[in-house]
């Protein structure tokens, strides 16, 4: 087996579209550790890992399809944020998830300094661990750049609905920071 | 600006952040087996419906050189006429009477030309020149019909009297219609018909599975020719737009009915037309009015009608083995969508246009009865059709099985 750093990207896709399973073995080791915490993002830890799983088959699946079009790692990513997305409606989270009402508008602005103390890891289980329809609208709109309008399209909820979910999620966030931040001191 | 600065810094914190990543390669790794073992299945299935159809049209082109008329060596059927008085054999040695290809024969001539054929009477001055005792068809040695006033007649020895010259009245024969029995060709034309109705005018029940089915080793493309090519009724089907998400699309084995007639055009050529029915199920996710629907149903119903030419190289009265051509028109008569409460429903321009080969086998277990199996490769043109295995996958191999019943 070729050791990871001697595949250059153009001769892993190749190797891939061929159905090489060394090559594959050497896709995933490279960007597994990657597109895991785009998957916690969406879903937390618990659920992450079958989507990993599943969004490498539709990569190996799919990847003849790739155009050189824009970066690889992108269009990876894409397809990361589309398995976990079908996730979240297959397993009907968003219907479950808790009354977003009962969150809290922001109580103020996060002062400068203190999401620098707080490390990528933390910030990514506090994402992680908003209710499911906050942290779609967020990872969304701040994270993968749709609009208001394509979030609604693709979660199934109105425009308005996805900016008063985003404006929740912001407050829910800073404020969880805000806790972390005083405990750390 | 607030926000979105608040924003931005969550965004330079979080993009690109790598972490361990749980293993779970050995999953993909039994993931990608399966897929494999269902592409390596579906790739064997095609080939062999290839090879079929391959041997298929190789039997039509190649077929073996035909019977145009050529009797077969007279010396055949030398022991088929008793002279009457003729002592008596044992069973062991009594040569077995076929007269079948004499009778062929005879029934290929024009009837004048039976005229001119001639036979060499049988020892017994008594007995009719054309008659076997016990009252058979009439034994007649035919020259070619190419040749008929060349060719020297053959002759027939009776074997229980080898050394007796035959008296010069008796001797020499010209067989006329008038020495025929009566009924000969009334009884000529049924025995015809009974040995050849393994192609007579037939009618077919039949239903279709094929090898096209899918659970997620296709990729598909959408295209607006999936959506553009409906009628606008509404909001219905045109509103909805199959996407390519993370979902693999399923796409079922379609499933065909129908019921066709079959005319003989030759001996061997027949043609065939008739109704089908076929019904195609897919599951995908879609676009209805920029909402995602996951694992939406789209249900095609197709009608069509199918014109076969069929090259019948083996017929007994009980087995058939053919090879067939054909092309096919279907029209979407329907489709529809249920997707979470919601249906939608519509027709379907344009036709779907089909062309198909294959061998066939048929087995008549009763006269008027039979069953028939025929495995065919079949490809669909793209005639801008709504998504569905017959735009993913053209080409498919086509297990037919159905009832025949003559008519």
């Amino acid at each position: 087996m070729r050791e990871t750093s001697t595949y250059t990207e153009a001769e892993l896709i190749s190797s891939c579209t061929h159905g090489d399973k060394n090559a594959q073995r050497v896709l995933y080791d490279r960007y597994a550790s990657v597109m895991y915490p785009v998957c916690v993002r969406y879903l937390g830890r618990e659920d992450a890992k079958d989507v990993l799983q599943e969004g490498f088959l539709t990569v190996f699946d799919k990847i003849g399809t790739y155009k050189g079009e824009g970066s690889f790692e992108g269009w990876m990513r894409k397809i990361f944020v589309n398995a976990s997305l079908m996730h979240i409606r297959r397993t009907d989270v968003l219907r479950r998830t808790e009354d977003i009402d009962e969150v809290p508008e922001a109580g103020g602005v996060l002062e400068h300094g203190v999401l620098e103390q707080i490390s990528s890891r933390e910030i990514l289980d506090l994402v992680a661990g908003l209710p499911a329809g906050l942290r779609s609208v967020f990872n969304l709109f701040v994270m993968e750049g749709y609009s208001h309008a394509e979030v609604g399209a693709l979660l199934g909820i109105t425009e308005q609905s996805s900016r008063s979910q985003l404006s929740r999620a912001r407050s829910l966030l800073q404020e969880k920071i805000k806790e972390l931040y005083h405990g750390k001191r | 600006m607030v926000r979105d600065d608040f924003d931005q810094r969550l965004r330079d914190r979080l993009e690109g952040v790598t972490e361990p990543a749980p293993d779970v390669w050995e999953g993909i790794s039994q993931g990608l087996a399966r897929r494999r073992r269902k592409v390596v299945f579906r790739r064997f299935t095609v080939a062999a419906a290839a090879a079929a159809a391959v041997l298929a049209l190789a039997l039509l082109v190649f077929r073996g050189p035909r019977n145009d008329g050529q009797v077969e060596a007279p010396a055949r059927i030398a022991g088929t006429v008793e002279p009457a008085g003729a002592p008596v054999v044992a069973p062991a040695e009594v040569p077995v009477p076929d007269i079948a290809p004499i009778e062929e024969q005879i029934a290929a001539l024009p009837r004048q030309a039976v005229a001119a054929a001639r036979v060499t009477k049988p020892a017994a001055p008594q007995a009719p020149a054309t008659a076997g005792p016990a009252g058979e068809a009439p034994v007649a040695v035919v020259p070619p019909v190419e040749k008929p006033a060349v060719q020297e007649p053959v002759t027939q020895e009776p074997a229980a009297t080898p050394a007796e010259e035959p008296r010069a009245d008796e001797t020499k024969h010209l067989l006329t219609e008038d020495d025929l029995p009566a009924d000969y060709w009334t009884r000529e034309e049924s025995s015809r018909s009974s040995r050849s109705r393994t192609h007579t005018s037939q009618i077919s029940i039949l239903s279709n599975l094929t090898t096209a089915a899918s659970d997620g080793d296709l990729f598909y493309i959408p295209s607006a020719s999936h959506a553009s090519s409906q009628t606008g009724k509404g909001q219905a089907v045109s509103d909805i737009e199959p996407i390519s998400a993370s979902n693999a699309p399923k796409f079922y084995a379609p499933l065909t009915f129908g019921v066709q007639v079959a005319f003989p055009l030759t001996d061997r050529l027949s043609i065939a037309t008739g109704v089908n029915y076929s019904y195609l199920v897919s599951q995908f996710d879609i676009l209805y009015k920029k909402v995602l629907y996951e694992g939406a149903y789209n249900q095609l119903h197709y009608v069509g009608v199918p014109l076969a030419l069929s090259w019948h190289f083996v017929q007994t009265p009980h087995l058939g083995v053919y090879a067939s051509v054909a092309g096919a028109a279907e029209k979407c008569v329907a489709q529809r969508y249920v997707f979470g409460s919601n249906v939608a429903s519509e027709k379907v321009k344009g036709l779907q246009w089909s062309a198909k080969a294959g061998v066939g086998i048929e087995y008549w277990f009763i006269p008027h009865m039979g069953v028939y199996f025929d495995p065919s490769l079949i490809y669909f043109f793209d005639n801008r059709q709504p998504l569905s295995i017959r735009t993913q996958q053209p080409l498919q191999a086509n297990f037919e099985l159905g009832f025949r019943f003559r008519i």
